[in-house]
């Protein structure tokens, strides 16, 4: 094989562009930086092992956890909060997520005005919704319930929306075709097409609120949280990680439910 | 006689099926709120609560809040988040490895898997209050929270890109004789990398408000800020809070976003912000060495 | 001229006479007896196999899909563990080897591949590396400091393939015909003496599958390196081909010398008459002879 002209001479070696040096160097310095701020300390891997506190975790008293009263009364409360935060969380999310894609909108200023309104709901950390519930309407599940609602809107309306955006936009554009008005067009044209990811994501959504009902029983809002937190705070560690054996178990049983009906839903 | 009913989309809910399934959701509803302890006077009352709290808030006290240090915390918390990532995203990708069904034998990936569904079950807030006595209160129980939970997302979002490539290129690493970490190094990685690194800034994102939300707890950010304005009623003080910390999630939302989506898109064009992507693509793993 | 060594890639090309008995047939590389292949579904891939390849020899492999061309290949360097049988690849035994023994192997014997796999992601020169990788060492090369001399070896297998140039460009951004290239490219950085190329044409069009046949052939002409080849076209195979082998469906129909076959042979093989799938469109014949320069 002859090398025509050109192929022959090597090209050069491209040397590190300076800018991906200097990115890599400026986060390694934050980095450290950071590490810093929070108080990196690495022997704590080992202390974390090694502490004597470690004891008061065990045994597990399995009598005192399967008494219905400490455990399963509050556990019921957690799926009471858990389904009417699902229900009415994401029963506002469709709406919202209409309103919020650019294909099925109604018109401009409800979708920038929810979009704007959306994006700031879900900076705000879920728990501070919790806390805010709790100062405003007092302890309980109550409290608990309209904050995992919000939470739910947000989860739920994050999930729908990608979904309405990718969804085909041709049945809704004949529906308009046909002379349909707005809410009729969506409920015919996109609603069918779109309604079993919904109920999926509403699933998931469900899974979620269980498994954050637990921690909102820390700030005072209801459910199994509030007696694990309540245990906590009397250093029974003991009865805590009898607790949340079963609360891990509950939870795995709620995910392969899920996934299994989600599966069939696809 | 036919009654088809012609419909744009495939039906999938016959009408009696949708009558069943409102019932149900109608009695889940009423035995829900049974158990809330909601007496008519409370929700009622509540929206009107609600409104009085809410015009406490505005003006917030932006002013005061920021000379106790409020701001000092919210960066707190995005230290807090950024070096559990770290510690989760250095931790997770080399057990992604040995957990995938296309690179790992069974005996190791199946208990590697289950590790990671067993850390991910413990949410962030429980991990706390448990490193809090060992560790003592401050951001270092929040920020191995965090970490050890992101190992958890962390390595199943791997494990999924690693079993989702090309196998192709690992064969041809076997072809040659190469051994097993030389195929993960140059069949693998490549092509996971930027995937994976997006990953990893979404991870962040989310841990931001986790760290945050931890400040309740005494583990450091920002949390403690807002509850302590919040126990003592000085609502204008908690809405500056929830503003400061409401914006640095929002940019830091953005910035990262933008960044991701260049990183997956690996930055073709020539233009200097897609060649910062290139940076960034070139960092994680298409490097020239 | 002829000569027994075999030359290292980057020296200049030996000129090799037409009318040279290259191949030395008394020199077996390859040796299979009674090899069979069953597959975990209870599909037999190949069935009782006997055969015997010499030093240097240019050998192609014609079948349907299905008879078992891409299995015969991959037992060879153990990619495909054979249930019956011995496999003895330059004196070493495949069967059963521990994979020590197979890695050692393999890195004397170079693949190409249909689908070229190649890395997408990342340089030209980091995919022919990938060659070298059974002889740095593995922290060196998980880390990226590859030793000089295994880069030269790469970029002297590049200028043999004749796209040197392209060497630290990203290797999606190649045509096809140019991916094969650098495959190739990684095979020959291996130096190996034995090379095993599964359909390397068939994503390729006419004019590109004849330049990459007319490497193949150069490449086994100039240095010596056994080459097999699994071909689909029928016309390429006769073109290109000096032994001809035959599967149909695990066993061996055929094999013989390439002047021996006509158009009965390969209806014998295929079970029925040729098609005009079976055929490369006739294309431009290639700029550069397949005689060396």
């Amino acid at each position: 094989m002859t090398p025509t002209p050109g192929q022959s001479t090597r090209p050069e070696r491209p040397r590190l562009r300076a800018r991906t040096v200097g990115i890599a160097a400026a986060l390694m310095a934050f980095s450290v930086f950071a590490a810093r701020e929070v108080g990196f300390d690495p022997s704590t891997f080992w202390e974390v092992w090694s502490n004597p506190l470690w004891e008061k975790f065990w045994p597990i008293p399995w009598d005192w956890v399967f008494d219905s009263g400490n455990v399963l009364q509050p556990f019921v409360e957690t799926f009471q909060i858990a389904t009417i935060s699902t229900i009415l969380g994401c029963g506002l999310a469709l709406p919202v997520s209409f309103a919020m894609s650019s294909l099925t909108t109604p018109n401009r200023p409800t979708y920038l005005v929810s979009r704007a309104v959306m994006n700031v709901v879900r900076a705000v950390p879920d728990l501070f919704w919790a806390k805010l519930m709790v100062t405003a309407i007092g302890i309980g599940a109550f409290a608990g319930a309209w904050a995992l609602t919000i939470f739910s809107l947000a989860v739920m309306v994050k999930l729908f929306s990608e979904t309405v955006d990718g969804a085909d936009p041709g049945p809704l554009e004949a529906a308009r075709a046909a002379g349909g008005r707005h809410a009729p067009s969506l409920r015919t044209g996109i609603l069918p097409t779109v309604f079993p990811d919904y109920v999926a994501h509403a699933l998931y959504v469900f899974e979620l609120n269980v498994r954050a009902s637990v921690v909102l029983g820390l700030v005072g809002a209801g459910g199994i949280g509030r007696v694990l937190e309540a245990q906590r705070q009397f250093f029974r560690f003991d009865r805590v990680l009898g607790m949340l054996v079963i609360i891990f178990v509950v939870v795995w049983v709620i995910e392969q439910v899920s996934v299994s009906l989600r599966k069939r839903l696809i | 006689m036919t009654a088809a009913t012609q419909r744009p989309a495939p039906p999938r809910w016959t009408g009696e099926r949708r009558g069943a399934i409102g019932v149900v959701l109608l009695v889940a509803m009423v035995w829900s709120i049974s158990g809330l302890d909601v007496t008519l006077d409370r929700l009622l009352g509540a929206p009107s609560d609600a409104w009085a709290i809410l015009r406490q808030m505005i003006p917030p006290a932006f002013a005061r809040v920021a000379a106790r240090g409020a701001v000092g915390k919210v960066f707190e918390s995005v230290y807090i988040a950024w070096i559990g990532t770290v510690i989760g995203a250095l931790l997770s990708l080399p057990l992604a490895f040995m957990a995938a069904h296309n690179v790992a034998p069974i005996w190791i990936r199946v208990p590697i898997r289950q590790l990671f569904n067993a850390i991910r079950a413990v949410p962030e807030l429980i991990l706390a209050v448990i490193l809090i006595p060992i560790t003592g209160l401050g951001p270092w129980a929040g920020t191995l929270a965090i970490g050890i939970h992101s190992i958890g997302t962390l390595g199943k979002w791997a494990t999924e890109s690693i079993e989702s490539i090309d196998s192709g290129p690992i064969e041809a690493v076997e072809s040659t004789g190469g051994r097993w970490v030389s195929s993960m190094r140059w069949a693998v990685f490549p092509q996971v990398m930027s995937t994976i690194s997006s990953y990893w800034l979404f991870r962040f994102e989310i841990n931001v408000r986790a760290s945050a939300v931890l400040g309740m707890i005494g583990a450091g950010g920002v949390g403690s800020e807002l509850v302590s304005h919040l126990v003592f009623r000085d609502f204008p003080a908690a809405s500056a809070v929830l503003a400061l910390t409401v914006g640095v999630v929002l940019t830091i939302d953005t910035v990262s976003a933008a960044v991701r989506r260049r990183i997956i898109t690996g930055g073709v064009g020539g233009d200097d912000s897609s060649r910062s992507a290139e940076a960034l693509s070139d960092l994680t793993g298409i490097n020239h060495r | 001229m002829s000569s027994a060594r075999r030359p290292a890639p980057s020296e200049s090309p030996k000129q090799a006479d037409e009318g040279e008995p290259y191949p030395d047939p008394d020199t077996p590389v390859i040796r299979l007896e009674d090899v069979s292949v069953t597959y975990p579904g209870g599909v037999e891939a190949l069935r009782g196999i006997d055969l015997t390849i010499g030093d240097g020899e240019f050998v192609v492999i014609v079948g349907l899909s299905g008879a078992g061309k891409s299995t015969l290949l991959r037992v060879l360097n153990g990619l495909v563990p054979a249930t019956s049988g011995s496999v003895v690849v330059d004196g070493t035994e495949v069967v059963g080897a521990s994979a020590a023994t197979l890695r050692q192997v393999r890195s004397r014997i170079g693949m190409i591949f249909q689908t070229f796999n190649l890395v997408n992601r990342t340089s030209v020169l980091n995919n022919v590396l990938m060659g070298r990788l059974s002889v740095v060492p593995a922290w060196r090369s998980t880390l990226g400091l590859w030793p000089a001399e295994d880069r030269e070896a790469a970029m002297a297998a590049l200028e043999r393939v004749g796209i040197v140039d392209k060497a630290y460009v990203r290797a999606s951004n190649l045509s096809g015909g140019q991916q094969q290239r650098v495959g190739i490219a990684r095979a020959l950085a291996q130096e190996p003496g034995l090379m095993l190329a599964d359909e390397p044409v068939a994503a390729l069009d006419p004019v590109t599958s004849r330049q990459v046949m007319g490497d193949l052939q150069k490449i086994n002409r100039e240095l010596g390196i056994t080459t097999l080849v699994n071909l689909h076209f029928l016309d390429l195979a006769k073109e290109y081909g000096r032994r001809l082998i035959g599967l149909r469906d695990g066993e061996m129909i055929f094999d013989g010398d390439i002047a021996d076959v006509d158009d009965d042979t390969f209806r014998d093989i295929y079970g029925r008459s040729i098609t005009d799938e079976d055929l490369l469109a006739m294309g431009d014949s290639p700029t550069d002879g397949s005689e060396g320069g």
